[in-house]
């Protein structure tokens, strides 16, 4: 046992004299690293926003079925229960003709020509209807053919999803979009830092070619030559994220109140201060991850023991 | 017992080009070998194939009774520390003194702190570098920094010396005190195996010589051996 902590000790300070030696090296790496683990974040943040946008524009669409006059209060009821015992639909809100008619009246209040003719018609040409609020954005289409297909169709007059379907539709591909291009981007990224990481391993292994061979001759075991250079790599990670840590939260700090101004309700500050210990980690985990993997690849390739 | 059976080793995968050429050779527990042969025998070769820093193409070497192709890439660094290497370059860490030279050798086997204290003053005194602990191999003469190779390649207790070409850049008084020095282990029980092209030191040992022409061992004169042309 106590070996194995000597061991584990020596082959840290190992990595970490490795990392002190070549000091603009390792600070050229652990620059890359924090851009790489930056943008990371940003992209996190972006996500967050974009999903911030979606779920307000989703909370904004919804389908509206219109009933014909001669459809009683009951039976636009008995549709409603209908829908609402659909695992889909999230909220089911009635309309019905007269608080339609108070409602266009108020909207149109100070239109004299709207007020009057309306006077001039003495009915209520408005008709009641259903605002069906779904729980995804994704599942319109299933309720309007639902209705469609629903025992009281002919009931309705009409619906209107085809008119919102543009927006849905808009909405659903801002979503996917900013989740692919997000993913597509943050891969490339990762594969810029693995590449970058994996030059300076390479070049550290090249320095120390020497220390190597007289570690192979003497019986260094293998986990003794290749471990410091690991732990390397994880340093140049772990000090990224510890950097980016430090410079993001001052900048989510900064402009977090401008963006507020833009989307009100929307607090990327609190956002990540709430999730602090979830997002540290995680910039943590990637930025060791990323050392270790690249360190892994240079070593298998470089450091034949 | 160290065993060389039908050994061939070839260059870079081309088997158009033979190192080695059908080498059958047994050396036993606590001989003094020498190998002698012009650059491009198949000397060092003949030296790295027991530290499984390369493979032969065809053939098997059985060290104590262990075919060395059939061991694990893992048990490769138990065997070098079965087997103490010399070289003609030193292979010294510059940046480290002498005392460290032999404690790093210790360190990456997992030693402590405690057995390396112990242990590397003796050795040095051993070779003669017991004042030296704090020098650093460019503040020693050729012969010291052989020495302290020694005392390197000492350190782990090998069974065997595995001696390339280890005076070559040296002169006659360091030769001489480096050959002496390589007797004495010898005397103490451990095998050794020099690989040289100088005949002066062969001559001087006076044991066992092999020499080797292109890939081949031409000549094993079991006792007494001097080299003759």
């Amino acid at each position: 046992m106590e070996d194995l902590q000597q061991s584990i000790k020596r082959i840290f300070n190992v990595g970490w004299t490795n990392f002190k030696r070549n000091t603009y090296l390792s600070m050229g790496t652990t620059g890359v690293m924090v851009m790489v683990l930056f943008l990371f974040s940003g992209l996190m943040s972006l996500n967050y926003l974009a999903s911030q946008i979606i779920s307000g524009l989703e909370q904004q669409v919804d389908v509206s079925v219109y009933f014909k006059n001669d459809a009683s209060e009951d039976e636009i009821n008995k549709v409603k229960i209908d829908l609402e015992s659909l695992g889909t639909v999230k909220n089911v809100e009635y309309v019905s003709k007269d608080s339609a008619l108070a409602e266009f009246k108020e909207k149109h209040a100070g239109d004299a020509s709207v007020q009057d003719s309306l006077e001039i018609l003495a009915r209520n040409p408005l008709q009641a209807s259903l605002n069906i609020t779904a729980k995804d954005s994704s599942e319109y289409a299933s309720i309007t053919s639902f209705l469609e297909a629903n025992k009281f169709r002919s009931l309705v007059d009409k619906i209107n999803f085809y008119e919102n379907e543009q927006v849905i539709k808009r909405v659903l591909a801002i979503s996917e979009g900013v989740r692919n291009w997000g993913f597509l981007l943050t891969m490339v990224l990762a594969v810029i830092a693995v590449l970058v990481t994996f030059n300076t391993i390479r070049l550290t292994i090249y320095n120390q070619k020497q220390e190597i061979e007289i570690m192979r001759l003497v019986g260094g075991s293998n986990w003794h030559i290749k471990a410091p250079y690991l732990v390397e790599g994880g340093m140049y990670g772990a000090l990224a994220a510890g950097i980016v840590v430090v410079v993001f939260y001052p900048i989510v700090y900064f402009i977090s109140p401008k963006i507020e101004s833009l989307m009100p309700g929307v607090s990327l500050f609190n956002y990540f201060t709430s999730n602090f210990f979830q997002f540290v980690s995680l910039i943590l985990f990637m930025g060791i991850l990323l050392g270790v993997t690249s360190s892994f690849v240079a070593i298998r390739r470089f450091l034949k023991v | 017992m160290i065993e060389f059976k039908e050994i061939s080793t070839i260059y870079d995968n081309d088997e158009s080009i033979e190192i080695l050429n059908g080498i059958n050779l047994e050396i036993k527990d606590g001989e003094f070998v020498s190998i002698i042969g012009p650059a491009g025998a198949g000397k060092s070769t003949l030296l790295r194939l027991l530290t499984r820093e390369i493979s032969p193409f065809r053939g098997e070497i059985i060290l104590d009774g262990v075919n060395l192709a059939q061991i694990n890439s893992s048990a490769v660094p138990l065997l070098r520390r079965k087997i103490g290497t010399i070289y003609q370059d030193f292979k010294l860490l510059s940046a480290k003194t002498a005392f460290e030279n032999v404690a790093f050798a210790m360190e990456v086997c997992g030693a402590d702190k405690q057995e390396i204290a112990n242990d590397v003053p003796k050795i040095l005194n051993i070779v003669g570098l017991g004042e030296k602990l704090k020098s650093f191999p460019h503040q020693l003469s050729g012969g010291e920094k052989q020495r302290l190779a020694i005392a390197r390649a000492l350190i782990h207790r090998p069974r065997i010396i595995l001696a390339d070409e280890p005076t070559g850049n040296l002169d006659l008084v360091n030769t001489y005190d480096v050959v002496k020095l390589l007797t004495k282990i010898n005397e103490l029980g451990t095998t050794v195996i020099l690989a040289t092209h100088n005949r002066e030191v062969v001559n001087s040992i006076g044991r066992r010589v092999i020499s080797m022409e292109k890939g081949k061992i031409v000549r094993d004169q079991v006792e007494k051996g001097k080299y003759v042309i």
